[in-house]
């Protein structure tokens, strides 16, 4: 009887491991490649790693750096991976955080002056955080109509949007909204009012992880649900799987890719609230992070399965994070990250790599993520 | 051909042209800002249009390209690379090395094209997923390459700043660059010629040779290609590495004709243009080249409002402000996108997988 | 057949990158270069020709934490320690002070993302450095945080311009110096000379983002410096400034291809004199406007020596040398003698006109050095405000 048991255990432990098997495979073989880089150029990998883990983990306010930078990651990897879910790839993530923030920042420092009171924060926040999910949802629901009215492919839409917020962020940092203080020199909002900001999780000087991060846990969960557990988010998944089977199944396609578009840019806009409500206190015209091109990494890293993003987006994070103590250790420059993470992209992308070294049989279907400019 | 389209690009043009013109005509003739306008749209739009004739090419042939981007910059730091050694370490005269800088810059993009074909055509990789996988790598791998080989006494060149072997001469077309003031146009440098060449080299191998037939029945139909005895597979990856080949003279022109010098991400997100000015263009050489020059164009007008802005009449004092007139290029790709001057059709089998 | 393909694409990968990494191979460790026997003054000395000891060769870290052990940290802004601007400048002179055994130990961290700045300024203190220095206007706000967290550690912030207000109440801090420079002064010099050299009297400016002080400053004072001189000869001189605007930050310092399509656009209109400001963007233009046998005005170090190939036309460059200004204040840092005032203004001017000397007639270099000397003594103003008004 006993034995029994144990053995369903473990074959159902296995098989809810088996997915995470080809990444973990994919990040193990990318990391020992760029160890040889490493190794190349005159480096030692094995302190450039363990600076890389230390930096990360290695005490509780590397832990509590590591989840904030984990933490827009999450959602900005939720907003890709919902497009991918339905047909869609939302490459402008960048535009809509950009977006999200100024709308948070605006409705966070502005708001208590329009109506010469101040808010109680349990008001103020979700407005400030409201504002900056709206921008986005626009952001990304305008090439999402685009898409599914005129045609015109989402993919250029939302670069062309990434450039058009970029000049009217820029626009708006220097002019409109820019911190009036007469000493201040920088392109950037006034701070947000106290009442607009979301705490830090413990109060102890130096962990700035904020409660943003369980935010972006919570809606990893939410989407889940939204996709598997909802109607709409079955008609989301049928549309990206299969457009005219959806259609005549009679869903309305124009509208759901509108809305997942949309849906998707607000995910997008709720890492530029979080970001500026939970801990710049403003929003500054800054050197772009990336963090777009980083989601669509994320994305597929996780499979596009909310809880497998949160592994991805704590995986990114934390080797973003633990880069500057490895850099501080052995000065091996930060750049090697951007290599190692396209060689994990492209080792879950082309699992075949993965499967061939590791002779791993394919098991699964493969996921078709976009079709082509037509479709 | 498709003469709506094009009758709207040259009106967006001259309607650019015009408005500094007539801004800055009491400091410079209008033939002078034509001309000097007309320079740099050929300038700019010379990356744009190469990118595009790399998306034409593996497009075309079924394949859909975002890795342009990621193509040119590893060709722009390979072809640089290999000149500097050429000339510094190797001891060749300018001229060679820079030769030999844009070979290495075409076989560049020609390598980073073989990684995408044999990932979206043998892997079977979602074909958009594999350009992201080439855009991230290249700028890891060009960004890390460079600081390791020339910061710091332990590198390479010791922390100095090597001796660039300068840039690709500038060629006279005989007689047209005699013309007094307009002659301008006609002095250019070598890659900015051979993007306008290719245009018309792409336009007839597409469309008047049967490679070009083959190529588009493979991305139109490539079961029906299949039947009457093409190698599907094999189309594909010819074009996508052809293609490969032109980012990376796209790639050349950043550190070989422009300046002589490389900087991490340099190519600062020209190779999406190209990918607009491709889509814009409708998928066709000519197309794409004068959607090129549109972008070309709105830089121009941006460069000049900005030199001329104390010229600039109150009434219009928001073409003083530049990041509206930033605006202009990427909401007019959009504009287009939608159809409003005849809609895009992509290749009908444009980024799927051909499973025999 | 399938097999096949996958061993293939490994094979391709491994090689593209191993090729490229196998160029890296011949770099002994012992291969370091004497310091030149002659060192040039300090003004017109040649950062980036030196070679600068590297990490890699100067063995591993001491224990920063000894009384005796004297470490100074480098936070950059975003970006990187080779970036051939302000984050490179401020390492050199971090390089020099060790160089010249000042220090005994130097290191960097480079900032990936703002949010990064407090916690790589707190990576230097606790390994108990001595003294960190932050680049950049933007570490502004986190090096005043941390040098009120951190008594002991002396901060030194290069473009860090702060004043007594409310967000900084306690300023003038005794830990804390900001390195600052006016730009516009350099502007106004090089500004006069164009205006003097200039033979079409159209001379350019390429920039970076005016949303950046130092930038705008620069741009600015070159125009007022073409005006100063105008007014002086009676000459009129069109100055025109281009700002990268509209590709966002990360972009605008970093774009020599618009550099060198702006600055091909000001000669194509008659311009004869370029001035390229703001990092890499400017170096294109520079490098532009020697290429078309057009004299071109360099920007932050004499770029004489970044910029060689630009040598036969550099008539310039408008100066704002960080390394030298940098080592004497970690000196005053080590001798506990650091200025308590809470600025320390790093001179302006500009830099010799090395190859094209020739050009430059003795009345007019004689103007240029009563400028510089106007300027230094208050005599003169620019009239340029500290950054742009709000539009």
């Amino acid at each position: 009887m006993q034995s029994t048991a144990d053995k369903g255990f473990i074959r159902r432990l296995g098989q809810l491991l088996n997915p995470l098997l080809v990444p973990f495979l994919a990040i193990v073989t990318a990391v020992i490649l760029g160890g040889i880089i490493i190794k190349v150029v005159g480096g030692d990998p094995i302190a450039a790693y363990k600076g890389l883990v230390q930096g990360a983990f290695g005490s509780p306010s590397a832990l509590s750096e590591t989840a904030v930078w984990s933490t827009p990651y999450i959602f900005a990897g939720l907003a890709v991976a919902l497009g991918f879910k339905g047909g869609l790839f939302n490459i402008g993530a960048e535009g809509q955080i950009a977006f999200g923030a100024v709308a948070a920042a605006l409705i966070g420092y502005a708001l208590p002056g329009w109506l010469h009171t101040s808010i109680p924060p349990y008001i103020h926040i979700p407005l400030a955080v409201g504002a900056g999910i709206l921008a986005g949802a626009i952001w990304g629901g305008i090439p999402g109509a685009l898409k599914a009215y005129t045609g015109g492919h989402e993919v250029i839409n939302t670069i062309m949007m990434n450039y058009i917020a970029l000049n009217i962020t820029s626009y708006l940092l220097n002019g409109p909204m820019r911190d009036p203080n007469p000493l201040n020199l920088s392109a950037r909002t006034p701070e947000i009012a106290v009442s607009a900001r979301i705490p830090p999780i413990f109060d102890i000087p130096g962990m700035r992880v904020h409660w943003g991060f369980v935010l972006a846990l919570l809606m990893a969960v939410v989407v889940w649900w939204l996709l598997w557990k909802t109607t709409l988010g079955f008609e989301i998944r049928t549309v990206g799987a299969n457009p005219d089977a959806a259609k005549y199944a009679g869903i309305n396609v124009k509208w759901i890719i509108t809305l997942t578009m949309a849906l998707s840019g607000a995910l997008a806009g709720l890492a530029g609230a979080i970001e500026v409500t939970a801990l710049n206190y403003r929003h500054e015209l800054g050197f772009s992070t990336g963090y777009g091109f980083d989601a669509i990494a994320i994305a597929l890293l996780g499979k596009n399965n909310p809880y497998g993003i949160i592994l991805a987006a704590i995986l990114f994070g934390a080797m973003r994070n633990g880069a500057t103590r490895m850099q501080f250790l052995t000065q091996i420059p930060i750049d090697i990250i951007s290599v190692i993470q396209a060689l994990i992209l492209l080792f879950v992308a082309a699992d075949a790599i993965i499967r061939f070294i590791y002779r791993i049989r394919a098991r699964e279907e493969r996921v078709v993520l976009t079709r082509g400019w037509g479709g | 051909m498709d003469w709506r389209r094009f009758a709207i690009i040259a009106l967006i043009i001259v309607v650019m042209f015009g408005t500094v013109v007539l801004i800055g005509t009491s400091q410079n003739s209008p033939l002078v800002i034509i001309t000097s306008m007309m320079a740099t749209t050929i300038a700019v739009a010379t990356p744009l249009t190469l990118g595009a004739l790399s998306g034409i090419y593996c497009e075309r042939a079924g394949v859909v390209n975002i890795g342009i981007e990621g193509m040119m910059l590893g060709a722009a730091f390979f072809g640089w690379l290999a000149a500097i050694y050429m000339n510094t370490i190797f001891h060749y005269p300018a001229m060679p090395s820079l030769i030999v800088g844009v070979i290495a810059a075409i076989i560049t993009g020609g390598l980073f094209a073989l990684l995408h074909a044999v990932l979206s055509i043998t892997f079977k990789v979602d074909q958009i997923i594999g350009g992201t996988v080439i855009n991230i790598l290249a700028a890891g791998i060009t960004g890390f390459l460079n600081r390791q080989l020339f910061f710091g006494a332990g590198s390479v060149f010791h922390g100095q700043i090597p001796n660039a072997p300068g840039v690709l001469p500038t060629i006279h077309i005989p007689l047209l660059a005699d013309i007094p003031t307009v002659g301008r146009i006609f002095e250019q440098q070598p890659i900015a010629i051979s993007a306008i060449l290719l245009v018309i080299i792409t336009h007839f191998v597409l469309f008047r040779t049967r490679w070009g037939l083959r190529t588009r029945a493979v991305g139109e139909h490539p079961r029906a290609a299949d039947t009457v005895g093409i190698n599907v597979i094999r189309m594909r990856y010819m074009n996508v590495i052809i293609g490969g080949f032109l980012a990376g003279l796209g790639g050349a022109y950043f550190t070989l004709e422009a300046i002589s010098s490389f900087e991490a991400n340099m190519t600062n997100g020209r190779g999406f243009i190209a990918l607009a000015a491709m889509i814009f263009g409708n998928w066709t050489p000519f197309g794409a080249w004068t959607a090129a020059l549109v972008f070309g164009a709105a830089q121009a007008l941006q460069i000049n409002l900005q030199f001329f802005r104390e010229l600039i009449p109150p009434q219009l004092a928001v073409l003083q402000n530049s990041y509206v007139v930033g605006l202009a290029p990427y909401l007019l790709t959009m504009l287009i996108l939608t159809g409003i001057i005849g809609k895009t059709i992509p290749p009908a089998a444009d980024g799927k997988v051909y499973e025999k | 057949m399938k097999k096949l393909y996958s061993l293939m694409a490994v094979v391709l990968l491994a090689s593209m990158l191993l090729s490229a990494c196998g160029a890296t191979t011949p770099t002994p460790a012992a291969t370091q270069a004497p310091a030149p026997a002659t060192q040039a003054p300090a003004a017109t000395s040649a950062p980036a020709t030196q070679p600068a000891a590297t990490q890699a060769s100067s063995g591993t870290a001491p224990d920063c934490t000894q009384a005796n052990v004297f470490c100074v940290g480098d936070v950059t802004d975003v970006g990187h320690v080779d970036d051939k601007s302000f984050n490179q400048s401020t390492w050199e002179g971090v390089q020099k002070a060790k160089t010249d055994g000042v220090v005994d130990w130097a290191q960097y961290i480079e900032t990936s993302d703002s949010k990064d700045y407090a916690k790589n300024i707190d990576t230097f203190a606790q390994a108990g450095y001595k003294v960190i220095v932050t680049t950049g206007f933007n570490l502004t706000d986190p090096t005043y945080a941390a040098a009120k967290q951190y008594p002991n550690i002396m901060f030194i912030g290069v473009d860090q311009g702060l004043q007594k207000d409310a967000n900084h109440p306690d300023w003038p801090l005794p830990n804390l110096v900001g390195l600052v420079y006016h730009e516009d002064q350099s502007g106004f010099l090089v500004g006069a000379l164009a205006a003097m050299i200039s033979k079409s009297h159209k001379v350019g400016g390429v920039f970076g983002t005016d949303a950046v002080p130092a930038v705008w400053r620069y741009g600015e004072g070159y125009a007022a410096g073409a005006a100063y001189e105008d007014k002086k000869n009676g000459t009129t001189t069109t100055v025109t400034r281009v700002y990268h605007n509209d590709v966002g930050f990360d972009k605008t310092f970093t774009d020599p291809d618009w550099g060198a399509t702006t600055a091909q656009s000001m000669i194509d209109k008659g311009a004869d004199i370029i001035f390229g400001g703001g990092g890499i963007t400017g170096n294109g233009a520079v490098d532009k406007a020697a290429a078309d046998k057009v004299l071109a005005i360099g920007v932050d170090t004499d770029q004489y020596y970044t910029l060689p190939e630009a040598d036969p036309y550099l008539l310039t460059s408008a100066m704002k040398p960080i390394p030298g200004p940098l080592e004497d204040l970690i000196k005053l840092a080590k001798s506990n003698k650091f200025p308590t005032n809470g600025l320390y203004y790093g001179a302006s001017g500009y830099a010799p006109y090395h190859d094209t000397a020739n050009l430059v007639p003795a009345n007019v270099d004689a103007e240029m050095q009563a400028l510089l000397k106007g300027l230094t003594d208050g005599s003169i103003q620019t009239g340029v405000s500290a950054a742009k008004p709000a539009q």
